[in-house]
């Protein structure tokens, strides 16, 4: 009897190591004004903050569960630690980083990222940045890359983060957003001057190493006119039975002709619930390319949203999502047109698998204002077996007839005549399903910088044998 | 009058679109059911019934003009083999519901067509199991919207057969400050293994203030499948029009010939010429009021 083609679950034993917590590092866990006064209080917040996050607790208590996507019935938030006090302060060298959280990110491989490609680096263990970088030269072209906690005691930059901060992604969003108003620690604080092209990308990467922890990092980034960046957040846990929480927030300036890449590989281990808020407000001839691939977690909702706010304003988003055994992954992207002339285009890939389900959902809306606006989306999915799930939701909010408007949608699985013809150049059977596969997922990963798709690739795993099924 | 939620989104999506559902007073009951035969003037609150069997070919028109408020609702069954048209005309001033509920069995066939056609406020909903295996759902949907013209569709093709079919086809005109919302989803449901769905939305947008929300959605719980969407909404082809300017015809003719073919596309898959006729007689009454 001839076999399936086996797609291997994504190999995740490079991620799943951890070390021990000090519990009495922990503030403890569920939420009240209590917590949230202690939160601001260890953090040294202004008192604007300090109203803000409560202001934000009582809009969560307020604010019903999302009615739709994937259950979270079995997070219990107030089981959740929000937040773990900070082992060491903020370092700008590596040999002042404590050797666990060190190790950590040493097999993670960020100091050789940093040493060999990078402009910056911050890193965020648990709740708090335990390191951040940049290059001299990148810091001499007025670049300022920094945890978002010094940044706003710094009286160069704290107006500007007081007049950002959640003003794109307001306490009255959702629930989690209003959680992470509330709890939010950690994250970092970019802004590049006029004029000033940014080669070689920024990364931060996100560890939560602490058993039944959120990590609720926010990340701010003000690009003016003419600027480039490329930003890259990689994210990870270890795997525990407890869940965990992500709930962070990105928030994202982009000035006028500005051009911001914000590429994302997103591998929390299958116990996390990965609630994230990324949101982007472009001017007038800006740019926003969003680069995603979500691999890991239990329950994800991810939908990055660009608001087109200037004339020429564009967006791109280029995602990829694969759901195994155990996970319920809700991705996709929201475009609105706000302005004329503006233009999105949205291309996704997604694979399902052991049961694993995967949606795309996304909204493209046309203001009345954007005349000759364009938006363009297209997705696909594979379905590798008859136990997994693929759902496509997406939707269109039309208000002006100058505007046009496609979309096109496809599911289905590995085709016969594909395999036929690439056997008939005489490939072998398992050959040419595991080049369609590849494939499949080729148009994201040669978006992502090479070592990044490298990862991707490892993320992946896929390893084929077998014949046709 | 009790109101209830009506055209529910199968999988719900962002609260904030406005699109996961929608109200109505709820229906009045109504005490018979009638099969219709051949054409038929629907001007109140009715329960019809379209029924086939064992190769038989049934088909039914029926022109929906309430005088009121009105709710209708259409039970279709197609078995063995049979095959059951349904042509639907909906031109109303006055608030209609409509559903359609159908249970297609092995190798039967259910064409459905549906004329929305200056509806003052219309929900309507087609809810489609695909029951048996071989069964096929050849759905084709026109909408002529102007003024402050309100219409919700909901159409469900549900893919439980093994090798079942279904085509949607939706192509529609909004004229002044019409407002549509329109729902297709194709559901594979696990073990319809074979099953092929498809589905395609063409909307011209000719109004400064329309409104027009499209939600196509493929649900797949079977890797055997192989399913589509597509969707073009907006304004008249700037090429097509420089053509057809430099061939001496003016702009609003330019536009109210587009109107026309795109519905007429529909229209064509009505085999009954007098019903095409009386059809288009109506078609050309509003676009000519616009």
């Amino acid at each position: 009897m001839s076999e399936k083609t086996y797609v291997a679950d994504i190999d995740r034993s490079r991620y799943d190591f951890r070390f021990d917590e000090d519990e009495s590092s922990f503030l403890g866990s569920g939420l009240d004004s209590e917590i949230v006064n202690a939160i601001s209080q260890e953090k040294g917040d202004p008192e604007w903050m300090r109203q803000l996050r409560l202001h934000s607790l009582e809009i969560y208590n307020k604010t019903k569960m999302v009615e739709w996507g994937p259950s979270i019935d079995e997070l219990d938030v107030d089981r959740i630690i929000t937040y773990i006090r900070q082992k060491s302060r903020m370092n700008t060298d590596w040999n002042d980083v404590p050797d666990d959280i060190k190790q950590t990110f040493e097999n993670l491989g960020i100091p050789q990222a940093e040493r060999e490609s990078l402009a910056g680096v911050g890193a965020q263990y648990d709740s708090e940045l335990v390191y951040h970088n940049v290059r001299k030269e990148v810091a001499q072209s007025g670049v300022v890359y920094t945890d978002l906690e010094s940044a706003m005691h710094d009286e160069r930059y704290a107006e500007m983060i007081r007049t950002h901060f959640m003003k794109l992604v307001p306490p009255t969003d959702h629930k989690f957003a209003a959680l992470h108003g509330a709890v939010w620690s950690g994250g970092s604080f970019v802004y590049v001057p006029k004029g000033v092209r940014l080669e070689i990308p920024l990364q931060s990467y996100f560890r939560l190493n602490a058993k039944g922890a959120g990590q609720f990092e926010h990340t701010l980034i003000i690009l003016e006119e003419d600027s480039y960046l490329h930003f890259i957040e990689g994210c990870s846990a270890p795997k525990y039975y407890e869940a965990g929480l992500h709930a962070g927030c990105v928030e994202l300036f982009v000035g006028k002709n500005a051009t911001l890449r914000y590429s994302t590989i997103e591998n929390w281990s299958k116990n996390m619930y990965n609630l994230n808020t990324k949101r982007a407000l472009v001017e007038q001839g800006g740019k926003i390319e969003w680069v995603s691939g979500s691999f890991g977690s239990h329950v994800s909702y991810l939908y990055p949203m660009s608001i087109l706010n200037g004339e020429g304003a564009r967006a791109e988003f280029t995602g990829i999502t694969f759901a195994g055994e155990g996970q319920n992954l809700d991705t996709g992207a929201k475009m609105v047109h706000n302005a004329p002339n503006t233009s999105s285009f949205m291309n996704t890939k997604s694979i399902s698998k052991s049961g694993g389900i995967s949606t795309f959902r996304s909204a493209v809306v046309v203001k009345e204002n954007a005349h000759g606006s364009k938006s363009s989306v297209s997705c696909e999915s594979l379905m590798l077996d008859s136990i997994s799930r693929s759902d496509t939701v997406p939707a269109m909010d039309i208000r002006t007839k100058y505007a046009d408007v496609g979309h096109e949608a496809k599911i289905g699985r590995i085709s016969d005549e594909s395999v036929f013809y690439l056997m008939s150049r005489g490939m072998s059977e398992q050959d040419a399903k595991a080049m369609i596969v590849r494939g499949f997922a080729d148009n994201v990963s040669k978006e992502l910088p090479l070592e990044y798709a490298m990862e991707m690739n490892n993320l992946i795993g896929l390893e084929m044998h077998g014949s046709i099924g | 009058m009790s109101i209830v939620k009506l055209n529910t989104l199968p999988c719900p999506t962002f609260t904030w679109l406005g699109v996961n559902d929608t109200t109505a007073d709820a229906a009045a009951p109504v005490s018979e059911s009638v099969s219709p035969g051949g054409t038929v003037q629907i001007s109140e609150s009715a329960a019809l019934e379209v029924s086939a069997q064992g190769g038989e070919k049934r088909s039914a028109v029926m022109f929906i003009s309430p005088k009121e408020s009105a709710h209708i609702t259409t039970k279709v069954t197609a078995q063995g083999g049979s095959h059951v048209t349904l042509v639907q005309v909906f031109d109303g001033s006055k608030r209609t519901v409509s559903k359609v509920e159908a249970a297609i069995g092995d190798d039967a066939e259910f064409q459905l067509v549906q004329l929305y056609l200056k509806t003052a406020d219309t929900i309507s909903e087609v809810d489609v199991r695909l029951d048996g295996t071989r069964a096929q759902l050849d759905t084709s949907i026109g909408y002529l919207l102007g003024g402050s013209d309100r219409l919700d569709i909901n159409l469900i093709a549900r893919h439980f057969g093994r090798k079942t079919r279904s085509q949607i086809t939706a192509k529609g005109v909004m004229q002044g400050s019409a407002e549509k919302t329109f729902k297709g989803t194709i559901d594979f449901v696990n073990g319809c293994s074979g099953a092929l769905g498809e589905e395609i939305e063409d909307v011209l947008l000719i109004g400064e203030k329309v409104v027009n929300k499209t939600v196509p959605l493929i649900l797949c719980a079977e890797e055997n499948v192989e399913g589509s969407h597509g969707a073009s909404i907006g304004r008249v082809d700037e090429e097509h029009i420089f053509y057809m300017l430099s061939r001496g015809l003016p702009e609003d003719e330019i536009v109210r010939l587009m109107a026309q073919s795109k519905i007429a596309q529909i229209v064509g898959r009505i085999a009954d010429e007098q019903v095409r006729g009386r059809i288009n007689d109506i078609i050309g009454r509003g676009i000519e009021n616009e």
